[in-house]
Parts: C-alpha cells; structure tokens; sequence
C-alpha cells in the first residue's frame, strides 16, 4: 500500500479495505477443518464451469442443429472433447462437493443461529445447481438425454392442475423439440446464472460476516485453547493448494473418462432400456419409481413427488428445530435426521443402479 | 505361442502389471531419492550442528526401509511373475538379452538392502563419518538399479543398434547397444528427478506428522527442505522430457496427436488424454508443495502430505501408461508385437497357421484347424491373440467393442487386421492378427457368437486338407 500505484488506486477503489478484513479474518483451526476447503472446492468447479461453458458457447447451435454442433464440439474441433468433457465432468463435481459441503454443514451444525441463511441460500445455490445440470443435460439432445428429459418433464406432469400446464411451457409443446432445446438453453445459459450468482454472492458475504463455524467440542475450549489460522495468506494459500488438486482430479476425469456423445435423438426410435437420470435426481427418481409401484395410477407418483418434497422442507427448516449452540435431544433428533436422509439418498441411489438394464453399466 | 495363455477376466492382464509397476515406481523411486535424502539430510545436520534432526531421522530412515526393502522389493518381484504371465515371449527376450544385466541388478540389489538395513541399525551406534559413509555408499547403489533397469525399460521402445541383429542368435553379442539405446540417458535424467522429487515428497508426508506446536522450529526447516527437493524436477523435466520425445521413433510420436481433435477412436486417443494428466500434474504439483508446505510448513497435515503424494501417484501412473501405450503395437518396438509374435514370423504363421504352431494346443484340434473352422477353436485364437490387450466384458471389452456388428462387419474388422496395410488406423496400434483363413473364420465365428449370442452370418467353408495331421503340424518354435 506504499507504492504510489497503490494508493492510487486505493484512493479510486478502495480496496484497502478488503485486506484488511482479509488480513484480520481468523480461520478456526482443529481435527475438522478439513471440511472447511469444500465450499472452497465447489466454487472451483463452479468457475471452471463458467469458463469452459463459455468456450463451448462459441460452437454450440441450440435448437435444431444441437446435436450436430455437440458432434463436431466432440469429434472435430481441436480438445473441443475436452472442453465439453471439463465443463461436464465439472459441473458433476461441483454438485458432488456441494453435496459433501451439505452434509459436513449439517452434521457440524453449522446452520445454527445467526447462520440460518448461509443454511438457506446455500441449499437454494444447490437447488439451482441441480436444475443447471436437468437443463445442461439435454443440450447434446443425444437419445439418452432425449428420453431421460422426457421422462423428467413427465414427473411435474402428474401434479393436479397445474402440472400439465407447466410441464408444456418448459417443453414448448406436447413433446420435446427444438423448441424445448431453445429453452432449456436460455434457462442454462440465462435465467439460471441470472439467479444464481446474486446468491452465490449472498452466501459469500454470509460468510464474510459471520466466519466460519466452529464444531461444539471446539465452542466447549476455553477461548486461549483455541487455534485459528489467518484468513489471508495462510488458510487463502491451502485453499489454492486445494483447488489445484480439485484441478488435477477434474483432469484426470475429463480426460481418462471423456463424456461420452450418444446416437442422434429419435423420438421414433423406442426408448433406450439404460434410461436413466444423472446420479443426483436417481434417488429421488427411484423413489417415485417406488411409489409408483406401490400405488397404482398417477396417485402413486405424485405421492413420491410428495413425500420427496415434505423431507426437504423439513431439510431446509432444520434451523428452527435445532437452533442453539447446545447439546439437547433436538440437536440429537437433527444429527439422526441427518443421518437417515444420508442413508435413503445412498441406499436408493445404489439401488436405482442396480436394478438399471446392463447396457448402463 | 510358445507359452500358455494367462486369463484376468474383467481386469485383463495388463492392468494387474498396471497396478503392481504404479506401486512399484511410487516406492522403488523413493528408495533411489530418498538414497540421496538421508545421507544429504545427516550431512547437513550435521554441518549445522542441528542434532535434534537425528532422532527424526533415524525414524524417517526406519520408514524407508520397511517400504522399499519390504514393499518395494515384494511389488518388484511381483512385476516379475506379472510380466512373465501376461507376455512370456517380452519377457524370453529380455532374459535372453539382459541376463547379465539382471544378474548385476540383482547383486546390486542385495548390497542395497544390506545397507539400507545396516543405515537403519547403526544410527548413534557408529560414529557420524562412517554412519554418513554407509548413507553415501547406500545412495550409490540404489541409483546404480536405476542405471541398469532404464535400460532394458528404454529398450523396449528404442531398441537402437540392436535391432538389425534382432533374430539373428547373436543378440547378447550387442548388450550395450541394446543397454545404451537411444531413449537411455533423457530417461535416466527424467527418472532421476522423479527419485528426487519422490523422496522430498515422502518425507513431507513423514515430517508432517511432527507436532508444530510442540516442534515448531524443527518441523519448519525439515519441511522445507522436503519441499526443496521438488524444484530440480519442475525445473529440468521438461528438457529432459522433450529430449526423451525427440528420441522416441516419429511413427510412435505421431499417436500423441490422435487424441487433440476428437475421442471418436476410443482407447487410440489414450496416449493423448494421459498426456495431459501427465502435463497438468507434473505443472501443478510444485505450487501443491509450495501452498502447502513451503507457505505453512508448521501446519501441514498429513491428510495436505498425502494430497501431494497422490498428486506424486497420478503423475507416475499416467506417465508410465503414456510410455506403455507410446510402445504399441509392439512389446520390443520393430522386432515383437503386443500379442507376442514376432515381426519375422508373421508370414510363416500365416501359411502354416498360428494354432498348429503353439505346443499348447491339442493335436486333434489342429487337425481340426486345417480345414474346419470352429468357434471353439476361435476361442484359441482369442486367448492366443487377443487376450493380452483385450478382455471380453471388462477393460477393452470385445463386446462393447464390436457391439452393433454382425458377423461380416467382425469379419471385415478382422481382415483388416489380418492384411496390416501401413494406411490402416489400426495397424499403428494393433500387432497383425496372423493365421491361415480357416483360423481367422474360427475366431470371426468365436467373437460373433459371443457378441450377439449367435452367428449372425454364413459360416465359410473350405476344403478338407487331406496331408494335414498332427505329426505333420509343424512346430514352428521348438
């Protein structure tokens, strides 16, 4: 800040400001810190997932012509395989680890008071995240993203009233065209970055102002006994550290395993048998397929579609339930709670692979 | 052909040497470095009058020798049984080649061990000098096994001035030729600083189990010159890495650059994609070390130690296949292929036929092979040829594979295998499938029946031949 380049530019921006709080930020350090970097991790993929969706930006034709510019993307245009593989295998990335910041969130009790809405926005961010990657998924409008989209836009379908109604307005039409490809990009490439980074941002500044959290058997220290690292250089280097391992496991993926490109869509061809959704809507897709087994008709489905969403209600309210920083039977009711939602999502997931046809594995 | 065949169902063969040489490089790598590591880190402690490196010394060199003399030396001998397994014809040629080589490794190998053993034993028991003496000692043998099995590593894909004499029974006459080949010395510079680089990388991950609270000081200046030992390698590997591709033949560099524009050939473009993890962990893992331990020495974990080890195995692990797959279609390059036949005999097998040449197939099936083809006897070929890259529903899988084809698309993909043509894409990474027409019918019907469940076009016929029998098979190799 001594140079005359810096207090110029300091006068204009003020950004001495921000050192400042960077510099005095403290970071908890204990034997759990290490889930304090998936945050980290899950804004790393979020940004490779900007940068590379911007490339494939530059090739890709929504519309008719999807399948066509994803095939030249994949087979002809120098490491265009490589983009569309890092943009893909990133942005299932970054949902997985927004689904280990999730939990590690939930079962540290993060979410506690004055936390609550770093607890909200942050499933809100997951929540969009999730719809990035349904819209992102038809793109290609290879067959099996063809069929499992049709599939996904039948399950709104069965909702009274207005389920028809809304299933039609994200299709374009009573079937999946063009027009429905049109759409689902602007969502993807529109609407969604749209909401998403002001919450992005709001979960960021969240954090600024509260800092992170603490587990109860640190809060239980006397305060001399507890360690914390620097915010900035020190917890700011790891988190690189991190991030450059997050970078070389994101390569190792998109390049040993390229994201496959199926057979053109067919909407006359019959259905593949693997159909199926990505790995982060199999549990609730098997739990619909569940109840739609058990009850017979569309009641069986929309009861699914029902339960699935009363859990995460009660998910997102957890709160309220268990909101002080002490051990009570409603922060053991939370911990158990945690822990069966933990078991049915890996249990149905695990399940709805197995029973998948054998040309999915 | 000479040899029975070695089926790994799912996994395939390749891929059980695959995981033992990974483990092996990891370790034996460090056994080199780490040579240097312990008598540099003794020597400096020393100098500086720092003796309270020594205890955690002795525990790191304790360390050492129980994961190179133990993990190292049995994944070493497990390559061994692998290679002899999955290509007993590569193998035959090294021994036949190298068993001098061998035997000085082997020797060389002994005098390691008993030394890395008597480093460990004789801390605080000797005085310093001769103690430093038997670290100096030790590190020069251990970079003397580098010296002699780069060579024969090298070999195989730059065989050099041997190759003319390649066949010709006087092959161990050109030893060094064969030894020194052309990739010998860039890989010799490139494997030594991989050493250098793994033994500052296992003794972070070592050091970062001291307690920064309680040593603080101790733990700083320990993993920082763990650290340091990284640099030579993020600096010279490029040099010495483009010196090694400079050396390799330009029809084995020309598969690096199948993978840029496309995947649509499948496992062709592997060299490429490994290339990358190669390059982008290799680019990386110097700023991994200086984030984490060089920034924050006191604080490093051993989960931050670990995540730079695994960084250390990725690069080791795509390196090494990104060597494998430069080699194909060959074991030895120019002189034997991948499915272990060699170059000279392809013309042979194919007018006498592959079958009747291997002691491993029954008499009365080669009768068989003259003249009616069969899916049974396709599967011989299978095992024969096949099976040492390929698996039927696991990696390569032959079913995913030829899936979608009926028997005269196989039948046309086996043709083309079969005639070689140097414009074939296959041909710059298939060997040649060789045999007479009723065996490659054979093993047409064997992988039409086993990809869709039936044969799915008309089986061929051929005459009878009447002089075949089995005393008349001619046995190629004896």
């Amino acid at each position: 800040m001594h140079s005359p380049v810096a207090r110029w530019l300091d006068e204009r921006l003020g950004y001495s400001a921000l050192v400042e709080l960077a510099t005095h930020k403290r970071v908890p350090e204990h034997k759990y810190s290490f889930w304090y970097y998936w945050g980290g991790i899950t804004l790393f993929f979020f940004t490779v997932m900007c940068f590379t969706g911007v490339l494939l930006l530059l090739y890709y034709r929504p519309g008719d012509e999807a399948y066509q510019s994803v095939r030249s993307i994949t087979y002809d245009i120098q490491f265009g395989w490589l983009i569309r593989s890092t943009h893909s295998w990133s942005a299932n990335l970054m949902i997985g680890s927004a689904f280990v910041h999730m939990f590690s969130t939930y079962f540290l009790k993060a979410y506690r008071r004055p936390r609550e809405f770093l607890w909200f926005s942050g499933i809100v961010l997951l929540l969009l995240a999730m719809v990035f990657g349904f819209s992102g998924y038809l793109l290609p409008m290879d067959d099996l993203s063809y069929f499992a989209t049709k599939v996904g836009l039948g399950i709104p379908a069965v909702v009274p009233v207005v389920g028809p109604w809304f299933s039609n307005l994200v299709r374009g039409g009573p079937d999946i065209s063009g027009f429905t490809v049109s759409r689902f990009f602007a969502l993807h490439v529109v609407v969604l970055p749209a909401l998403f980074i002001p919450v992005l941002l709001l979960h960021l500044g969240l954090i600024q102002k509260h800092g992170m959290s603490s587990p109860q058997s640190e809060l239980d220290k006397p305060e001399n006994k507890r360690k914390t690292i620097p915010f900035f250089p020190n917890f700011a280097m790891k988190d690189l550290a991190v991030w450059l391992i997050a970078l070389n496991v994101l390569a190792f993926c998109a390049a040993v395993f390229p994201w496959p490109l199926g057979p053109a869509a067919d909407a006359l061809k019959p259905a593949p048998m693997d159909i199926h959704p990505e790995w982060y809507f199999m549990s609730s897709f098997e739990v619909l397929k569940l109840f739609g087994k058990w009850i017979p008709g569309e009641f069986g489905e929309f009861a699914g579609l029902g339960l699935f969403n009363l859990g995460l209600v009660l998910w997102v309210l957890v709160p309220f339930f268990d909101p002080e920083r002490r051990a009570g039977a409603w922060a053991r009711r939370a911990t158990w709670f945690g822990l069966v939602v933990v078991g049915i999502l890996l249990f149905t997931t695990i399940w709805g692979y197995a029973v998948l046809p054998a040309a999915a594995h | 052909m000479n040899y029975p065949v070695w089926d790994v169902p799912f996994l395939g063969s390749g891929w059980v040497i695959g995981i033992i040489a990974i483990i092996h490089v990891l370790i034996s790598h460090f056994a080199v470095g780490g040579g240097l590591f312990l008598p540099m880190a003794e020597a400096k402690a020393i100098r500086e009058g720092r003796r309270d490196w020594f205890p955690r010394l002795e525990a790191f060199s304790k360390f050492f020798l129980v994961l190179t003399g133990v993990f190292g030396a049995m994944t070493g001998v497990g390559i061994w049984f692998a290679i002899g397994l999955a290509s007993p014809e590569g193998t035959s040629t090294l021994i036949h080649n190298f068993v001098f080589a061998w035997a000085t490794e082997w020797v060389v190998f002994l005098v390691e061990l008993t030394l890395a053993a008597a480093y460990y034993y004789t801390w605080n028991r000797i005085p310093d000098k001769i103690h430093l003496r038997l670290g100096w000692a030790y590190a020069g043998t251990s970079w003397l096994t580098l010296v002699i099995i780069n060579g024969i590593l090298t070999f195989q894909l730059t065989p050099g001035a041997w190759l003319p004499h390649a066949g010709s029974g006087n092959e161990p006459f050109y030893f060094f030729q064969a030894l020194l080949n052309p990739g010998y010395f860039p890989s010799l510079g490139l494997r030594t600083l991989a050493c250098l680089s793994l033994a500052g990388i296992w003794a972070m991950v070592f050091f970062s189990g001291i307690d920064g609270d309680a040593d603080g000081p101790l733990k700083e200046r320990l993993v920082r010159w763990s650290a340091r030992w990284v640099v030579p390698a993020y600096i010279l590997m490029p040099v010495f890495f483009v010196w090694y591709l400079f050396t390799v033949p330009e029809s084995h560099r020309a598969l690096m650059s199948l993978g840029i524009s496309t995947i649509g050939a499948g496992a062709f473009t592997m060299v490429t994609r490994m290339s990358l993890v190669t390059v982008m962990t290799s680019a990386t893992m110097a700023g991994v070390v200086f984030f984490f331990a060089w920034l924050s020495p006191r604080t490093l974990s051993r989960s931050q130690a670990l995540g730079v080890l695994f960084l250390a195995l990725m690069a080791t692990g795509s390196t090494e296949s990104v060597r494998e797959f430069l080699r194909k279609p060959f074991v030895v390059n120019g002189y034997l292929y991948s499915n272990g036949v060699h170059i000279g005999d392809v013309d042979h097998l194919n007018a006498k036929g592959y079958l009747a040449s291997s002691p491993w197939v029954p008499a009365a099936t080669i009768a068989t092979a003259t003249s009616l083809p069969t899916p049974e006897l396709g599967e011989r070929m299978f095992q024969g040829q096949c099976l040492a890259c390929h698996t039927l529903d696991g990696y390569r899988s032959l079913r995913r594979l030829l899936s979608d084809r009926d028997g005269k698309a196989i039948g046309n993909i086996l043709t083309m295998l079969h005639d070689h043509k140097p414009d074939s894409p296959y041909s710059k990474f298939m060997p040649p499938l060789v045999g007479t027409p009723v065996e490659i019918e054979a093993l047409r019907q064997y992988l039409d029946r086993t990809v869709n469940g039936k044969l799915t076009s008309p089986v061929a016929v051929f005459p009878p031949v009447v002089s075949a029998s089995p005393a008349d098979s001619a046995r190629h190799k004896g």
